[in-house]
This record gives C-alpha cells, sequence and structure tokens, in this order.
C-alpha cells in the first residue's frame, strides 16, 4: 500500500498542478479616457469623463467607463459631455465616427464640431429653408438625394438651436 | 437602406454634405474662417525621367456652394 502510494505521489503531483484556475483579468481602470477632435477643433484629449451621449445611425447612446467595445458612425446632432467636475459641454458634430475600445478609452471624430454657441439659430433656419427648396426642385435622384441630406442636416441644427 | 445609399452615395458624400450645412449656420464671425474648408486644393506636377516634365498644373477645386 505504502509503496503505492509512494509510486502515485508524483502523478496527483503533476495532476494537481494542472488545476485550472481562473485567469487574472487584466485590470482595466474605472476612469473614460476621452478624445473628441473635429477637422477644425480638438476639444478633449485623452481627458477622463464622467459620461458622453452620442447620436449615430444606430440611435442615440450614452457612454460610461466599461462600456462595450463599438463602432459607429455619427449623425448629425448634439454630443453631451458629462464631465468630471459636473460641468455639461454640447457639442453640435456633423458627421463623423465613434470608437469604443476595449481598453476604456473612446475616440469621437467628427467632420465639423462647433460648441453650439458658436451656432446661430437664424443662419440655421435660413439654411434649412434654401435645402427644402433644393428638394423640391431637384430633377435627378442624386440631387434629390444630395438635398434630403441637407435637409436632414439643416433640421437637426434647427432643433438643437431651439 | 436610406435614400441616400440607394441614390449611389456613400457616407463620404454624406459627410461632406453635412459639413458644408454645419458651416453655413456658423454665427458670422466664424463663418468666413470655416467657408475656407469648402475649398479641395489639389496640385499635380509631371514628372519624366526623375525631373518634372510639366510646369505647376495647379487646380483649385471650389465645391460650389450647393444651397
Amino acid at each position: 500500500m505504502a509503496t503505492i502510494a509512494r509510486n502515485l505521489r508524483p502523478y496527483l503531483r503533476y495532476i494537481r498542478n494542472q488545476r485550472r484556475t481562473y485567469a487574472d483579468a487584466a485590470t482595466v481602470s474605472n476612469e473614460m479616457k476621452f478624445t473628441f477632435a473635429g477637422a477644425n477643433q480638438v476639444f478633449y484629449d485623452q481627458r477622463v469623463i464622467k459620461q458622453v451621449d452620442v447620436p449615430s445611425f444606430s440611435g442615440s447612446f450614452g457612454i460610461l467607463p466599461k462600456h462595450v467595445p463599438t463602432l459607429a458612425v455619427l449623425k448629425p446632432g448634439v454630443v453631451t459631455v458629462y464631465e468630471e467636475d459636473g460641468s455639461v459641454k454640447k457639442v453640435f458634430v456633423s458627421s463623423g465616427t465613434v470608437t469604443i475600445n476595449e481598453n476604456n478609452s473612446v475616440q469621437i471624430l467628427a467632420e465639423e464640431a462647433h460648441p453650439l454657441e458658436n451656432l446661430d439659430g437664424s443662419a440655421a433656419r435660413e439654411v434649412l429653408s434654401k435645402a427644402q427648396q433644393q428638394l423640391s426642385s431637384a430633377t435627378t435622384e442624386q440631387d434629390k438625394a444630395e438635398a434630403a441630406i441637407a435637409v436632414e442636416v439643416a433640421e437637426a441644427l434647427v432643433q438643437a438651436l431651439s | 437602406m436610406s435614400a441616400w445609399r440607394q441614390a449611389g452615395l456613400n457616407y463620404i458624400n454624406y459627410s461632406q454634405i453635412a459639413a458644408r450645412v454645419v458651416r453655413q449656420a456658423l454665427k458670422a464671425d466664424l463663418r468666413s474662417e470655416a467657408l475656407k474648408r469648402d475649398e479641395v486644393n489639389v496640385k499635380f506636377t509631371q514628372w519624366k525621367d526623375g525631373k518634372p516634365a510639366s510646369k505647376y498644373i495647379v487646380f483649385i477645386l471650389f465645391y460650389l456652394v450647393v444651397l
């Protein structure tokens, strides 16, 4: 009996060392590093923020720390940034992309991005009515589509500024 | 599928139109600077045997304001 136990011991030890445990998950900090830029201006560069709300073609959504990795294309609308100190910043974006990475960083890159206070409500309404005229007088399929985009964007602007 | 995609446009086209509309809605003092981004400048030079074969040909493409 003793001989058997002695002979088995190395094998048992081997089996015990094969035991599988949960891998140590890479530590992801609770802080969300946020980068936000337009072709005209950089708003945030790796700054820690609380939350950001984004309008996208797959719907408007809010991003909090530890959001699941996602890619989306931006829809014209207002990006709302909730900063660490509680202040809220609203920026209108024309279009672009939003990237949420596994490492808790978020990038928003827009073709044109302006704080709401830099936009003019009456100019937006003017652009909207021009775009609507353009749409009604458009003849080709492509002209119609282009005018319809302009109307959509102008409507978003007017809505954001009213 | 969205109408513009059906008409053969892609998101790059969409983005350009959207950006142009946003620029036009800027406050007057910021607008003139921003509207410069409506222009695209491309410069072509033909090269032959390692030397520029033609004088500079400058193409200035203005995106004529559609609206």
